[in-house]
């Protein structure tokens, strides 16, 4: 395969596979280290990604399976991780101001647990089918489902919280 | 979209039973301005979505050229194979004689006995040789001779 063939199958998910990461590791930087990483993976196992119905999917596990590697490295070495992407809490002006929820909503989702945070990034972000999803986590329907309504609820009860703070 | 459908639609979205279809609905209703109070919080939780789906990276990914490493690297290997096949072919030959070589040995020795034979039979030649020694002192007793008839002949003058 060459490396334009390649690329014409892989640069269309690169973005996706881009957030995926950023939701995962947060920095910006690491989640480009990641998605090279991944893309170097994928071209070193070019021959195998023809054989695959879906290496969009196949793409998206690997990133994921990456990024989960990478944060238990980091528990491991005892890291805590450092981010300037999203603004302290402290710092959000509690007013009910479109961007302001938004970058609660973000800083929400920042403290999901891993699995809560890959299925709600990959369906109400980017918008997979339950199915693909499940492909991904390596999971079936039902459970992705249970995964995505407990990850809604926890966002939800959040901004509840943080609005009625807000308001009062 | 109505209200109740609205409320309906949250509710499924909540328990993990909503299809895309549905979801893209709900995302479109919190979307436009004006949302009743008691929804305003969902709004920017789909805002949030659709806003996320929109970031993306500059970055150039680069990929490894033409695998020119992978490719010297397998001539390195092919280089070692020769090198090793070239050192015992080398040694294997050094010990069992080839059959081309058997037959040169076998010519050699051939070769030897019959300059062996013919060194003998050339030494007996030269033993013979001897017997010329002889005839020269025989002939030169027939000098002896021819003074003696000169001496002879003096005398009876």
């Amino acid at each position: 395969m060459k490396q334009s063939e390649f690329l014409a199958i892989v640069l269309p998910f690169k973005d996706k596979l881009y957030r995926l990461a950023k939701r995962l590791l947060v920095s910006s930087e690491e989640a480009e280290d990641a998605v090279q990483e991944v893309f170097l993976k994928l071209w070193n196992s070019r021959e195998k990604i023809g054989d695959y119905k879906n290496p969009e999917a196949f793409a998206v596990t690997m990133t994921k399976n990456y990024c989960l590697d990478r944060l238990k490295s980091k528990q491991a070495s005892n890291l805590k991780i450092v981010h300037s992407n999203y603004q302290n809490g402290d710092n959000v002006q509690r007013t009910v101001e479109a961007n302001d929820g938004v970058q609660l909503v973000f800083k929400i989702m920042q403290t999901l647990p891993e699995k809560q945070r890959i299925v709600l990034q990959l369906r109400d972000v980017e918008q997979f089918d339950y199915d693909e999803i499940a492909e991904m986590m390596g999971s079936n329907e039902t459970a992705v489902r249970v995964t995505l309504s407990r990850a809604r609820k926890a966002v939800r009860e959040q901004l509840i919280k943080q609005y009625n703070y807000g308001v009062s | 979209m109505e209200l109740a459908k609205v409320e309906k639609l949250l509710e499924s979205y909540f328990e993990g039973n909503t299809d895309l279809n549905q979801e893209n609905a709900l995302r479109s209703y919190f979307a436009a301005e004006e949302v009743p109070p008691h929804l305003a919080v969902y709004k920017p939780m789909f805002e949030g979505f659709q806003m996320a789906a929109m970031e993306s990276t500059e970055k150039e990914f680069s990929l490894p050229k033409k695998e020119t490493r992978s490719r010297f690297w397998t001539y390195g290997i092919a280089a070692t194979f020769a090198v090793m096949a070239g050192l015992a072919g080398f040694m294997f030959s050094q010990q069992g004689l080839t059959q081309e070589e058997e037959e040169a040995l076998a010519a050699f020795k051939q070769t030897k006995e019959m300059m062996f034979l013919l060194s003998e039979n050339l030494n007996k030649g030269t033993e013979s040789m001897v017997h010329i020694d002889e005839f020269t002192k025989g002939t030169s007793n027939i000098a002896l001779i021819n003074q003696f008839t000169e001496t002879k002949n003096r005398i009876l003058k």
